[in-house]
């Protein structure tokens, strides 16, 4: 499996701090997205649509009573109302690392479903940098919000236990990566990658991680997508 | 006279119902735990000992066990055959470690290779240790489940840490007649949780659960598509 595809589309929860704003600048010009695009269309004009596909993350059996976001002008909102603890929501292309080619991809749909540890501690993440991206930040701008964030306890560290399902069928990463591989995510705090035997030859384990997130992302494919069919794309 | 024989007979018949109860019960207790207990202590051990460290290393891919700590059973416990550099250890389990309400608990020819991680090895190893000291002094599936349950009451075994995987991907584990080598799986292993905690257990969910008792763990499971030597697995 390509490591670097795997980075590029694992996780649409995080951001990178790859340094300051004209190194992201230069590599704007290597990206075919190399601005934010008009609003509108990050958004999903079928709300009815959005609450789907965010659900279609997980199995119905943990959706169905998840509670469910949409995103909006002004940042995400509760679409439906939960009783699990799972939150589920179709996270958009500012949450990839800001080095990221496909950081402004207006196309990019990542469902995902978080577990209440993740809904707790992951989730606050996404939002700020939501709330920052929708305020006019550059990325840079974003990423030394998050910074700031974290330095001021604004956001929290992450919970033992928090992970999330990436399961959808419908949902698209990016360019090169499609709809990826049906798989489950691990959060923990920064960890090296061979403490879970990650990233070696043969592994079932993945990994990627930013520092600026304090969080290491553990990714494992499972074979099925959300709806029951197999994923027949190459094994992983 | 005739009541004397009436007695007779009732008592006979009660005698007889008595031995055929006690049969019965015994087959149908015998059904429920073909092992009920243990066998003698060669059934157990492998006379090979290259042959034991070598299935202990096929619970994960040789990226992982390659540079990990290797156990192998002795009569009186399980003994240090090689030394580790990365923090893994493996070994081959036995029956003993089995749920104890578990038809193959003690069964002789169940052979659970697994790796630990750093944390896993920390936590995990001195139940094992615990299961198998009680197991080679004889003591039964009862006094065993009361020992385990005073060793956590005490505290003098420890709860999983955060962060701890455990590789079973073994072509040549053995799980017994009914589940033969199952299937290459992840297991992870947390203080006791509700299942719903990761949203295991729930249809089309690919994270399976076992709640351990008197353990106050809780087992995650997840499937992967291959095993240890990248050959795949059967998909269902």
């Amino acid at each position: 499996m390509n490591r670097k595809l795997v980075k590029t589309i694992a996780c649409f929860a995080l951001a990178v701090v790859l340094g300051g704003p004209w190194q992201a600048r230069a590599l704007d010009t290597k990206t075919p997205y190399p601005t934010m695009a008009p609003i509108e269309q990050y958004l999903m004009a079928d709300r009815n649509a959005e609450i789907a596909l965010a659900r279609s993350a997980a199995p119905e059996s943990i959706s169905r009573d998840a509670e469910v976001l949409v995103l909006g002008r002004q940042g995400y909102e509760t679409a439906v109302k939960g009783k699990n603890g799972f939150v589920c929501m179709v996270e958009r292309s500012w949450t990839a690392g800001i080095e990221d080619p496909v950081f402004w991809d207006p196309k990019i749909r990542g469902a995902i479903c978080l577990n209440p540890p993740a809904a707790r501690t992951v989730l606050p993440i996404t939002l700020k940098k939501t709330e920052l991206i929708l305020a006019g930040r550059s990325k840079a701008q974003m990423s030394e919000g998050i910074k700031d964030a974290f330095d001021k306890r604004e956001l929290p560290a992450v919970e033992s236990g928090a992970m999330s399902y990436m399961m959808s069928r419908q949902a698209y990463l990016g360019d090169s990566a499609g709809h990826w591989h049906p798989h489950l995510m691990f959060f923990a705090p920064e960890t090296d990658a061979v403490t879970w035997g990650a990233d070696l030859p043969g592994s079932p384990i993945l990994t990627f991680g930013y520092s600026q997130d304090r969080l290491t992302v553990f990714l494992i494919p499972v074979a099925k997508w959300s709806d029951g069919t197999a994923d027949l794309t190459d094994k992983h | 006279m005739k009541r004397t024989m009436d007695r007779r007979v009732i008592q006979v018949t009660w005698v007889l119902f008595g031995v055929l109860s006690v049969a019965c019960q015994s087959q149908a207790q015998n059904a429920q735990t073909p092992y009920p207990s243990m066998a003698p202590i060669e059934q157990y051990l492998m006379a090979d000992r290259n042959a034991e460290i070598a299935l202990a290393r096929s619970a994960a891919p040789e990226s992982v066990s390659r540079d990990a700590e290797v156990l192998v059973l002795g009569r009186h416990g399980y003994e240090t055959a090689v030394k580790g550099k990365n923090g893994f250890v493996c070994a081959v389990e036995r029956s003993w470690m089995a749920p104890f309400d578990d038809p193959e608990f003690l069964n002789p020819d169940q052979r659970l290779p697994l790796c630990l991680n750093p944390p896993a090895a920390r936590s995990h190893l001195p139940l094992t240790f615990k299961m198998t000291e009680l197991a080679l002094a004889g003591l039964s599936g009862t006094q065993m489940f009361d020992s385990i349950k005073a060793a956590f009451d005490k505290k003098e075994l420890p709860l999983p840490e955060p962060g701890e995987v455990c590789y079973m991907m073994s072509k040549q584990q053995y799980f017994g007649r009914k589940y033969g080598n199952a299937d290459p799986h992840l297991m992870f292993w947390v203080p006791k949780t509700d299942d719903i905690f990761w949203g295991a257990g729930l249809p089309g969910s690919p994270v399976y659960v076992h709640q351990y008792s008197p353990e106050p763990i809780t087992e995650f499971i997840i499937s992967v598509s291959k095993w240890s030597d990248g050959t795949a697995a059967p998909t269902d």
